[in-house]
């Protein structure tokens, strides 16, 4: 059993330089957690907090249920793989591996154990044959495992990683990314994963806390943070390419674009639209601190608010995926009219970057194999196509705040909860 | 190809006759200079205060020596040069200059020198008849350009070595003189024997006494200030403390102050403390060894470069600071110790002015190079000239010793404080 919680906890550096605003989160036991978040947002300060490598300013962090603020990192029972692998050079990746072990007082292991332990952890990882080498005579992927071996030699109850792929070449990275969820099923222990690739938090995680500027802006599943984000920062963060964003009018459920083209919602969305000015006015929801940061900074103008939950017709920011675009042909009914400007061959799919008639950008996602041979030569830059925006997949965010308009707060929440309790119950 | 064979070979023969020049002129312009600059007179006396009067060179002998060195060095030196330059670029194939070529040929002929004459005639020859310039024969131009430049470099070089090296074989060579033990005009001992060396081991000589003071001095200190300054450096390097900085400015600042400032004030708390004349020993090891955190600069500069990384994963695996410090740092940082080492050793086994200073007046408590340098003064120089230069070669026997085998991470110590990487 080992949970992470961590209350209001706040970095203040010197110099009144806030990096982690009141950071608020339960890891359950053998939780994969992943921050994720831009550089300089907090996210690496957090899990060296975590792991006891900077002092915590202000809150309290639990570990297993023990308050750790004041406790030694070699006292909190936790391992970290550092991102340039802080191997020590002068000793073989053996030495390198015991190295924990030899430091153990309670109970001091004997050598015998030391060495099960080390070539347990060595043949988890596949790195056995390397043992009698110095780290020098390694290649990063190599290194990388013997970083993994040396956190997990020591059973913890928790195991910290600070952006441990980032040094490796694109395909290696890959690689070690399924070594990781691998590695996790023989494990069995609580994992936090810091990195700044939306890709790597999406596959690796079971939650994702994703920061920017030292503020959490939404924690929950992949599948919460892709489908439903809280905000616009969150939407654009998470998907690659990542989402499009268009501004037009609303009104009763009819999005005017700028190009003219009308985008109609669902009603479902029509209702969360409502609700969400309604929220607003009355403050929002104390408990969020993304949406009480973002309220914070952007400004409320109430008295807009007043007359958007009046019915107004008003701004809004649409956001929609650049994979659930589909291309329709020319006169199709709702098809917005598009001018394809680059023209991205990946392979299995192509990125089409096009302007609307008023000049706003779209990327389009479209797999190659949907598309007849003609056409995909006809996707040529100042080919006119025509798109259609499925109302299912559409995003509506508040231009001010740039909350989004379609959060569905209490479900939410209790689906978090029922997460929190399943992971537990495994 | 014979021609130009010709012409490089010419060309590095002039080469080599124009360096030999080069050095001449050197040499004429650095005495004309030393001539000059310091007035006659002052050189006299310098000279008849140590040397008899058979060294004395009249005042206007001087001036006129300078002016004559002055008036054939300068002119030889800046013509020389100019010529090397020439030559350096007539002689540089694949592409001879012709220009070059004419100025190195009428210079030969105006000086009456033939082979400058004939090498560039065989070089502009070799450039006409062969005009393709094929691969082979650019490689053995540029091979003889490049020697060019080389030459001059190896006779400077040469020459300051021998500088360098002359006073180290002199007292050699006079520890084994034997005939007399006072100074005199020829460096070849004319007998050769052991027995400097062997008085300085036998009962009646205090030498003995003096090095192994010194070796007592040196070895505490090199122990004690290694250990202190290594782990000073430490934790400047790796600690964030209130005033860090300050205190870092104040070390550094007050280390640019000559020790010997403070001797008197030491020498009175030395003494108060008894630990003066026959108890000097003590005295210096506390001398040597108090200060010794201030010289933290090159080991932090090194700490430095171990990446903190390191320090971070031992301490989540469980490492305290200071075994993170004897199990991790310190083998990474090796060079560095034992040049810490090796510094901490050389300078007390070389200290004089605190060892004269703190030992005054009693032998027993004197250091080797206070002793030796008792044996200088004017009543015991006749008697212990070539014992001295006998010390001297013991002395520095230890210290050769310990930078053969060392060598290596001194070098290191030194340049790997300074580069990050």
């Amino acid at each position: 059993m080992a949970t992470v919680l961590l209350k209001d906890v706040k970095k203040v550096y010197s110099g009144n330089v806030t990096s982690v605003h009141d950071f608020n989160l339960e890891i359950a036991d053998k939780e994969f957690v992943v921050f994720v978040g831009p550089s300089g947002c907090g996210k690496s300060t957090t899990l060296r907090m975590i792991a006891g490598l900077e002092d915590i300013t202000e809150g309290e962090l639990y570990i297993d249920g023990v308050l750790c603020n004041d406790l030694q990192p070699k006292d909190r029972n936790i391992s970290m793989v550092f991102q340039n692998y802080a191997l020590y050079p002068h000793l073989t990746v053996y030495e390198n591996l015991a190295f924990p072990l030899r430091l153990m007082k309670h109970p001091k292991l004997s050598n015998e154990e030391i060495y099960k332990r080390v070539t347990n952890a060595a043949e988890i990882l596949g790195i056995t044959q390397f043992l009698a080498r110095k780290p020098k005579a390694l290649s990063g992927g190599q290194r990388q495992r013997v970083a993994i071996g040396r956190a997990i030699v020591r059973d913890c109850k928790v195991l910290l990683m600070d952006e441990p792929l980032s040094n490796l070449d694109a395909k290696l990275r890959n690689q070690m990314r399924a070594e990781i969820i691998l590695l996790r099923k023989k494990i069995n222990t609580t994992f936090i994963y810091v990195t700044h690739d939306q890709t790597e938090a999406m596959t690796l995680g079971d939650r994702i806390v994703i920061m920017k500027d030292g503020f959490i802006m939404q924690v929950g599943t992949p599948a919460q943070v892709f489908d439903s984000p809280d905000n616009l920062f969150v939407a654009s963060f998470i998907g690659s390419p990542s989402m499009n964003f268009i501004h037009g009018k609303y009104k009763a459920g009819k999005v005017t674009l700028g190009d003219g083209s009308v985008v109609e919602v669902t009603k479902e969305m029509m209702k969360l639209h409502d609700d969400f000015y309604k929220s607003q006015l009355e403050g929002g929801d104390p408990n969020d601190q993304a949406e009480q940061f973002l309220r914070d900074t952007h400004g409320v103008d109430l008295e807009k608010f007043q007359k958007i939950a009046g019915g107004e017709e008003h701004e809004v920011v649409l956001g929609i995926r650049p994979e659930h675009i589909t291309l329709v042909k020319e006169g199709t009914k709702g098809a917005i009219p598009l001018t394809i400007e680059v023209n991205e061959m990946m392979g299995s799919e192509y990125h089409i970057h096009a302007n609307m008639d008023d000049g706003s950008k779209v990327i389009v996602r479209i797999p190659t194999i949907s598309l007849e041979e003609k056409e995909r030569e006809e996707m040529v830059p100042d080919h006119k196509i025509y798109a259609l925006f499925g109302s299912k997949a559409l995003h509506l965010f508040d231009p001010d705040t740039e909350i989004s308009l379609l959060r569905k707060k209490e479900a939410k929440h209790e689906e978090k909860k029922a997460e929190v309790k399943e992971e537990a119950a495994k | 190809m014979k021609m130009k064979k010709a012409s490089v070979f010419l060309y590095l023969i002039a080469n080599i006759f124009n360096t030999l020049e080069i050095v001449a002129g050197l040499v004429l312009t650095i005495f004309g200079a030393v001539c000059a600059i310091i007035k006659p007179y002052a050189v006299q006396e310098i000279i008849e205060g140590q040397y008899t009067a058979k060294y004395k060179i009249t005042q206007g002998g001087l001036n006129q020596m300078a002016t004559i060195c002055l008036a054939i060095g300068i002119p030889m030196l800046i013509l020389s040069i100019i010529l090397m330059i020439l030559i350096k670029k007539a002689s540089k194939w694949p592409r001879p200059s012709v220009g070059t070529n004419g100025a190195v040929m009428l210079i030969g002929l105006l000086d009456g020198d033939i082979i400058l004459v004939l090498a560039g005639l065989f070089t502009l020859l070799a450039r006409r008849q062969d005009p393709d310039m094929k691969e082979e024969q650019n490689h053995l131009g540029l091979r003889a350009s490049r020697a060019i430049g080389n030459t001059f470099s190896y006779i400077v070089l040469a020459i300051i070595s021998v500088v360098w090296i002359l006073p180290f074989v002199f007292i050699v060579l006079q520890s084994f003189r034997t005939e007399t033990t006072s100074q005199v005009g020829y460096i070849l001992p004319k007998q050769w024997g052991l027995d400097n060396y062997l008085f300085l081991f036998s009962p009646d000589c205090d030498f003995l006494t003096w090095y192994f003071n010194t070796f007592i001095i040196a070895l505490a200190c090199c122990i004690l200030q290694t250990i202190m300054q290594l782990m000073m450096a430490y934790t400047l390097s790796r600690f964030r403390f209130k005033l860090r900085k300050p205190l870092m400015n104040i070390m550094l600042i007050l280390g640019m102050f000559p020790g010997f400032l403070t001797m008197i004030v030491l020498y009175q708390v030395l003494k108060a403390m008894g630990l003066t004349q026959g108890n000097a020993v003590g005295g210096l090891i506390l001398v040597g060894v108090a200060s010794s955190g201030m010289g933290y600069y090159v080991s932090k500069g090194f700490f430095d470069t171990v990446p903190k990384s390191l320090d971070e994963a031992a301490r989540i695996d469980g490492a305290t600071r200071f075994q993170i410090f004897y199990k991790i740092i310190l083998p990474l940082a090796k060079p560095i110790v034992i040049y810490t080492i090796l510094t901490a050793f050389m300078g007390p086994w070389g200290d004089f002015i605190f060892a004269r200073l703190i030992a005054f007046g009693d032998p027993n408590g004197y250091n080797v190079a206070v002793g030796l340098w008792s044996w200088l003064s004017q009543s015991m120089i006749s008697d212990y000239y070539t014992r001295f230069c006998a010390g001297g070669v013991i002395v520095a026997i230890p210290v050769i010793v310990i930078f053969l085998f060392l060598q290596k991470y001194y070098v290191e110590g030194v340049t790997g404080g300074a580069v990050k990487g």
